[in-house]
Parts: structure tokens; C-alpha cells; sequence
């Protein structure tokens, strides 16, 4: 060491303390997620197992489980992994000890006020982005306390260099950012209540284009970052292509920010704007797979240690998963392979490859390389953790088995024609019925996924029992970096080409860290822009339908309750323009029939059928009974009994200030009826809730339901798709099919 | 005339094709960079930062960045 650096050396250490909690609460949410992963697919087994009580519904606690395992336990083992490596890549501790404390505390906060609101119904019908708006103004505080300590930490560091890791951290800080305050964006309608300022297929978009660039930025992103760091620690040995893992992240980082439209494949999504997102999607699957080979290759040479440690092995089949996603990501992008699976349980399958695969494995593995050097203390079983590794293997193939023939099953079944050109099976119920034991099988390997877990946590609980009384907090010295960075190279060559190739540049950007991280958002955000802004801006992307108009006020209330339930977790509102759909549900769904939908409803999943076309083809009475006791009515169905809705009373006083939130948003309720809906929503929903609380009494329902919700929910069920059937302004009714004497009577006509 | 107008007739069927070959430059100007062949000591020796979790004696910023650079 020169005199001259030796007089500058800083004292430093490490602060272990918060990747300790970090620690501890990604165990506590990875256990409560996934336990309520696991009870929610029993309840898909035997209905009746929500107890009959709202709160425990699958609609409420569906979300509950995906924000659950993605943002508690993934999100706290990101901050886990990240609040580690970072300190010691940069070789500084973190900028400010208040700022993790409060990272800390405040995402705990988040995920305790998710717990409390997403079971009570408060949801933005989005998905993994259901949290009502005071919880999205929280996380978007707490997520930029993160990156100013993150940043700050960059800008104090000891090291010149960025290793890759880093990169991948930064990348996901701030795309995760951009998505969550674009997708979040709607106008409040009460104090946990809003509609997205988006509607339709602008809403569609921008949705799709933040889930699967959550599952990329969340999932993905932050998580490579801690493979190309714990799995060279476990396997002592460094990474096996750095120069891989370089062309890994701007592939990504370039690539995936495009690939959102492919969940959105034959709706009613402008075809160009599909086709883009499924070449993108195609595309990744090279740098994917070059990211997981050179996780794999990593272990050259010391592939005989994953016989015997449990850790390896955790990280080798974590990146197997990796693969295995990555590869099936984009052949289920490409269209015709996504009209098969698309809405089956296969797309379930490939997720839980992922989350529990990916994710879930990576992130043990990196808790038990963690663990005893957190506890400074040995690990307390290395068995009890080989254990957990079979358990949790088994338990995905159980689950992931029994699924993919769930989803196979399903899709088959849905477009199976028979000898005289009608659909084999017609009733929905028989293709839900085929896939009983395979939902059994799912809540089996989810059950044994989860034992692993308790398993890891009377390990981890005895591990640290046997901790030190007093952390040692070993103190290290090094040197500031220079303020102004002196590139090493003596002499760069003559000519741009030649100082190209000498990418003087780039080592000038690494040493950069903020024009770094700009570069990243610039790629992000243009690709977003390349993607989004043509489908805002032309008009010719949502042809406008004349007879389309805005819900009545009841309806409004309806679709409200309709949003609380969940029921788009298991009920699409999006007919794709394919045979088996239209001879199934109706005519095909058109852009311009969301465009007062705020939010979009299209759903993604059917585990019950598309509801799209389900205006006037039924009775108010047998939808009053169906909630009362769906199997009742439909022999065998598995959706769960809804009882409350007949007894709960209607909050009418709440209907004006959403009526007037629409109309904030752009929804022309001034244009109908003189506008009377601006002022009286209330009194017309009352008069339009007394006409079917009268047509259930008619039709030998029990009196006195026009104050329940479930009026309100059959106002909105039966408007469903009925707008397409009626005329337009300015036609005759005979030119359009008539409106039955019923259905006029639920419009107000 | 508004902005939606203008977007609806400035042609933008061509967008997935642009984007494409944006994408594609990228690629090949990191891919260019990164395999030099005379970056491969310094690729190799920033691979390895992850395994020292302390700084190492006798290291200096400038040193590890003339190891790397």
C-alpha cells in the first residue's frame, strides 16, 4: 500500500442487522403466502372450505396470495439479498441506517395494510396490482427510500467497478418505479376506492405491460442479480462467463419491457401491437437461456460438491426452473400455442415453475448460505436442509404435474368438437369436473412445498438459538474512490472507430453509476413508449360502437361488487375471436365495447365460464339463486355459495361519488337521460333496483331484496354484452334485434 | 387536429420492424464491446468480485480498477 493511499484510508462496516430482519420476514410472508396458496386450492377442491364467510372467499384471498408470495416473500428476499451483496460489492455499508430501518418497517407496513384490504374487497381488479390507492402512494414512498439508500450507497462506494449484480439491482429499482406509478394511476371514488384512469384496452395494455414486467423486474431482474451473486459464493468459484452475464442484462433489460402484449393474444388488442410482443417474447428466450447456462457453468469444476450440499442444490434446480420458464415463456407468447392455454390452468402451471421453482428455490438456498453467517454460528442441520430441498422438489412436480394436465385438459376440452360439428362438450361444468383430481394432486404437492417450509423454519430457529450473545462487527479500511475517475488506459488509440473498440466509453459508464442507471431507464422507457403511446394515441385502434353506452348507476354499484367478490379471478369477460369461443359464448368481444371500463375486466383465468354475452340470457331469479347456492342450480359447479349478498344491505349513498368519478374519467353520463344521473344516480339506482327486487318477486322470488347488493349485481350481470344487441342512436329498434320486455324493463326503457 | 389524428395517419404499421432493428444494434454493439478479446483479463477479474466480500490488503480503487480495466 502506497503512503499516499494509506493516509486516506476509511473505516468501515457492514450493516448485517437489516439483512437479518429482511431475513426473517421473507420466511414469515413466504410461509403465510404460500399457506394461503395452499388453502385456496383446497377451497378449488371443496368449495365449502371458504367457511361460508366473505373474508375467506377465493375471489378476496386469490390476490391476497399472489401480492403475498410476490411482494412480501419474493419482495423480501430481493431487499435480503440485495442490503447483503450490495455493501460488500461496493464495499461500503449502506448509506443511511435510518433509510433501511424505515425500508424495512415501511414495506412490513405494506404488507400487513394488502393483508387487511385485500380479504375485506378493497381491489383495483388489477392484477398484482390490486392494493387500493393510499397502499400504492405508500409503496411508491417506501420503493423511492429504497433507491435514494441504494443510490446513495453507489455514490459512497469504495469500488469503481459495478459488478453485474449491481446492474441488475438497479435495473429493477427503477423499471419496478416506472410500472408502478404508471399502472397506479386512477381517480380516487373514497377513501379505498378508485377506477384506473385508463379504460378498456388502453387499461389492458398498460396492465399487461406492468404484470409482465413485474414478473421481469420483480421476479426476474433482481434475482439474477442475486444468482451471479450467492451462487459464485456457494460454489467458490466465480461466475462462468462475465462477459455473458454483461450481454445477459442489456438483452433483458432491452427486451422483456416489450413482451407484455402476448397476455393479451386474439382480445381485443390491436393485432400489430400482439405480434410485437410475442417477437420480443421469442427473442428472450436466448438470453435467458445464455443467463442460466452460465449460472449452471458456474459450478465447473465443482459439481461434486452438489452432491452433498443442500445449498447447491437448492441453486441448481432454482436455475433449472429459470430455464425451464424461460424457454416456455415465449413458445406460450406464440399465438397459436397461447390460444390453447390461454385462460387454462396451464398458464398457472408455467407461473408456479417460476415462482416456486425460480424464486422460491433460489431464495432458500440463499437463506441457508445466509444463515450461518448472519447467527455467526454453524447451520443447525445441513440433513434437515437436504430434506427441505426433496420436499420442495417433489412438491413442485406434484404440483406442476398435476396442473400442466389441468390446463392441457381444459383447452382440449374447450375447443373439442364432435362428429356433427358441435361443441363435445357444451356444458362448462364438464371440463371443470375432469380436473377434480388433478386440483387434489395441486393442493398435495403445495402441501408438501409448504412442510419444507416450516422444515426450513425449526432449522433456522435452532440455528440461531445457537447464535453468539454479541455480534462481532468486524471493521474493514480501504480508500475513497477519487472524485474524478482517471481512466487507467495510458494512452487511447487515434480515431473514433479505434477508441470504439477500446470502449473507453463504456468503462467511463461503469464507473458512472447515475448515467448509468439513466441509460437503463432511457432503454426501458422508450420501448414502453414504442409500445404504448400508438395505442393511446390512434383512433383506429378502438373503433368506436354507437349503442355502447355507460353502466346505469345500480349496474355501476353492481360492477363495484362484482370487483370486491374477485369474481375475475375466475370469470373472463373477453370472447376471442375462435369458433370454439363464439360457439360457446357469443359473438366475439370488440374493442370498442370496454370503453368506458374503467378498470378493464377481461380477466385471465376461467375457472368458471366467460361471462361477456351473460346479459338477458337468464332470469333475475336464477341469478339470486345461483349466488344463494351455485351447485343448487348448477349440479356440481365449484363455485362457492355467495349468501351474503342477499342479506347485506346496498351503500346507495356511496353510488353518486362514483357516478361522478366516471364522469371525471371521461364516461358520458351527461349525454344520457339529460344528465340525470349527474345528480340523482342515487335516486335512478333505487327505481332501476325496485324494478328487479319486482321481477324477482314476479318470477316466484322472496319479496323485499331491493335494498340487498345482490340486486345491484344482477342489474350489472344482466347488462353484460347487452349494448352490442341494442340499437345505436338515431336507428330503429327493428333494425336491431329486439330487446326482450325483461331486458327493457332492467334498462329503465 | 389533435394528436390522436396525426398518430392515426403517420403509418406506424412499421413500429415492430423498427423497434427490431433498434434492438438489434444494441445487441451487436454490446456484443462487439464485451468479446474483445482484449477485455478478457478485465472481464475475467470483475467476474470474480464477487468472492471477496472484504477489501483485500494492499488494494486501492484505482489498483482493483486497473486490475479490471
Amino acid at each position: 500500500m502506497t503512503s499516499a493511499t494509506s493516509a486516506q484510508l476509511e473505516s468501515f462496516s457492514y450493516d448485517d442487522d437489516i439483512v437479518r430482519k429482511f431475513m426473517w420476514a421473507t420466511m414469515l410472508w413466504g410461509f403465510v403466502g404460500m399457506l394461503v396458496g395452499v388453502i385456496i386450492a383446497f377451497q378449488l377442491a371443496v368449495p365449502a372450505l371458504n367457511l361460508g364467510i366473505p373474508y375467506l372467499s377465493f375471489g378476496r384471498l386469490r390476490p391476497l396470495h399472489t401480492n403475498a408470495v410476490i411482494f412480501a416473500f419474493a419482495g423480501n428476499a430481493i431487499f435480503t439479498g440485495i442490503y447483503y451483496s450490495t455493501q460488500r460489492l461496493l464495499k461500503a455499508r449502506m448509506f443511511s441506517d435510518g433509510l433501511s430501518k424505515f425500508h424495512f418497517w415501511g414495506w412490513q407496513a405494506i404488507i400487513v395494510a394488502a393483508a387487511l384490504t385485500l380479504p375485506l374487497g378493497y381491489t383495483q381488479a388489477k392484477e398484482y396490482a390490486e392494493l387500493e390507492w393510499p397502499i400504492d402512494i405508500a409503496i411508491a414512498v417506501v420503493w423511492v427510500a429504497f433507491a435514494i439508500n441504494v443510490f446513495g450507497t453507489i455514490a459512497k462506494r469504495r469500488e469503481r467497478h459495478l459488478y453485474v449484480a449491481i446492474w441488475f439491482y438497479i435495473a429493477s429499482i427503477v423499471t419496478v418505479a416506472v410500472l408502478h406509478i404508471f399502472n397506479n394511476l386512477s381517480l380516487p371514488a373514497g377513501m379505498l376506492k378508485s377506477y384506473s384512469i385508463y379504460a378498456g384496452v388502453q387499461d389492458a395494455f398498460m396492465q399487461w405491460w406492468y404484470g409482465h414486467n413485474a414478473v421481469a423486474f420483480f421476479l426476474t431482474t433482481p434475482f439474477l442479480g442475486l444468482m451471479y451473486y450467492f451462487m459464485p459464493k456457494a460454489a467458490e468459484k466465480p461466475v462462468f462467463s462475465y462477459r455473458l452475464s454483461i450481454l445477459h442484462f442489456w438483452s433483458l433489460v432491452f427486451m422483456y419491457i416489450w413482451a407484455g402484449p402476448h397476455h393479451l393474444h386474439y382480445t381485443a388488442l390491436p393485432e400489430w401491437a400482439s405480434t410485437l410482443g410475442m417477437i420480443f417474447s421469442v427473442m428472450l428466450w436466448m438470453p435467458s437461456w445464455g443467463g442460466m447456462v452460465n449460472g449452471l457453468l458456474t459450478l465447473r469444476g465443482a459439481w461434486h460438491k452438489v452432491a452433498t450440499d443442500p445449498i447447491l442444490k437448492f441453486f441448481v434446480v432454482a436455475v433449472t426452473a429459470y430455464g425451464m420458464s424461460t424457454f416456455e415463456g415465449p413458445m406460450l407468447s406464440i399465438k397459436t400455442v397461447n390460444s390453447l392455454a390461454h385462460y387454462t390452468d396451464w398458464i398457472i402451471a408455467h407461473v408456479h415453475t417460476g415462482a416456486l421453482g425460480w424464486n422460491g428455490l433460489l431464495t432458500f438456498g440463499m437463506v441457508y448460505w445466509l444463515a450461518p453467517r448472519l447467527f455467526q454460528t454453524k447451520l443447525h442441520s445441513t440433513r434437515l436442509a437436504e430434506a427441505h430441498f426433496w420436499m420442495a422438489t417433489f412438491g413442485i412436480i406434484i404440483y406442476a404435474t398435476a396442473i400442466y394436465s389441468a390446463g392441457l385438459t381444459q383447452g382440449l376440452m374447450w375447443r373439442a368438437f364432435d362428429a356433427t360439428g358441435r361443441l363435445q362438450y357444451p356444458d362448462f361444468v364438464e371440463t371443470v369436473l375432469k380436473l377434480l383430481p388433478m386440483y387434489w394432486a395441486r393442493a398435495l404437492g403445495g402441501s408438501l412445498y409448504v412442510a419444507g417450509i416450516v422444515l426450513m423454519w425449526y432449522n433456522l430457529v435452532m440455528t440461531w438459538r445457537s447464535r453468539p450473545a454479541t455480534y462481532q462487527v468486524p471493521v474493514y479500511q480501504a480508500a475513497p474512490l477519487p472524485k474524478k475517475f482517471t481512466d487507467p488506459v495510458p494512452a487511447l488509440p487515434n480515431g473514433a472507430w479505434a477508441r470504439f473498440q477500446a470502449a473507453h466509453w463504456h468503462r467511463i459508464w461503469e464507473g458512472k453509476a447515475l448515467t448509468f442507471t439513466v441509460l437503463t431507464t432511457v432503454a426501458v422507457l422508450v420501448a414502453s413508449a414504442f409500445e404504448i403511446v400508438p395505442t393511446f394515441l390512434i383512433r383506429s385502434n378502438v373503433p368506436s360502437i354507437a349503442s355502447v353506452k355507460p353502466y346505469t348507476p345500480l349496474e355501476l354499484a353492481g360492477r363495484d361488487l362484482y370487483i370486491r367478490e374477485g369474481c375475475f379471478n375466475c370469470h373472463s369477460q373477453m370472447i376471442r375471436p375462435l369458433r370454439h369461443e363464439t360457439e360457446r359464448y357469443g359473438e366475439y368481444s370488440k374493442p370498442g365495447e370496454s370503453v368506458y371500463e374503467h378498470p378493464f375486466l377481461w380477466g385471465s383465468r376461467r375457472i368458471g365460464p366467460d361471462l361477456a354475452r351473460e346479459g338477458g340470457k337468464r332470469p333475475d331469479l336464477w341469478h339470486l339463486r345461483h349466488f344463494e347456492n351455485p351447485p343448487a342450480i348448477t349440479p356440481k359447479s365449484i363455485m362457492p355459495r355467495y349468501q351474503w349478498l342477499t342479506t347485506n344491505a346496498l351503500d346507495y349513498s356511496v353510488i353518486q361519488r362514483r357516478v361522478d368519478a366516471m364522469a371525471m374519467l371521461g364516461v358520458p353520463y351527461g349525454g344520457i337521460e339529460g344528465g340525470r344521473a349527474l345528480t340523482q344516480a342515487e335516486a335512478m339506482a333505487k327505481e332501476q333496483a325496485a324494478r328487479i327486487a319486482a321481477n324477482i318477486k314476479a318470477e316466484g322470488g322472496p319479496d323485499g331484496m331491493a335494498d340487498k347488493e345482490v340486486v345491484a349485481l344482477i342489474a350489472y350481470m344482466q347488462r353484460l354484452g347487452k349494448d352490442l344487441r341494442m340499437p345505436a342512436p338515431g336507428q330503429t329498434a327493428s333494425a336491431q334485434p329486439a330487446a326482450t320486455p325483461a331486458q327493457a324493463a332492467r334498462q329503465g326503457q | 387536429m389533435k394528436l390522436s389524428d396525426i398518430m392515426g395517419h403517420a403509418g406506424l404499421a412499421g413500429f415492430a420492424q423498427v423497434a427490431l432493428v433498434l434492438f438489434l444494434a444494441v445487441f451487436v454493439a454490446v456484443a462487439i464491446r464485451v468479446f474483445r478479446p482484449s477485455r478478457k483479463t478485465a472481464l475475467e477479474a470483475a467476474g470474480a468480485m464477487a468472492l471477496d466480500d472484504a477489501p483485500r490488503e494492499g488494494d486501492s480503487p484505482t489498483s482493483r480498477l486497473g486490475a479490471i480495466a
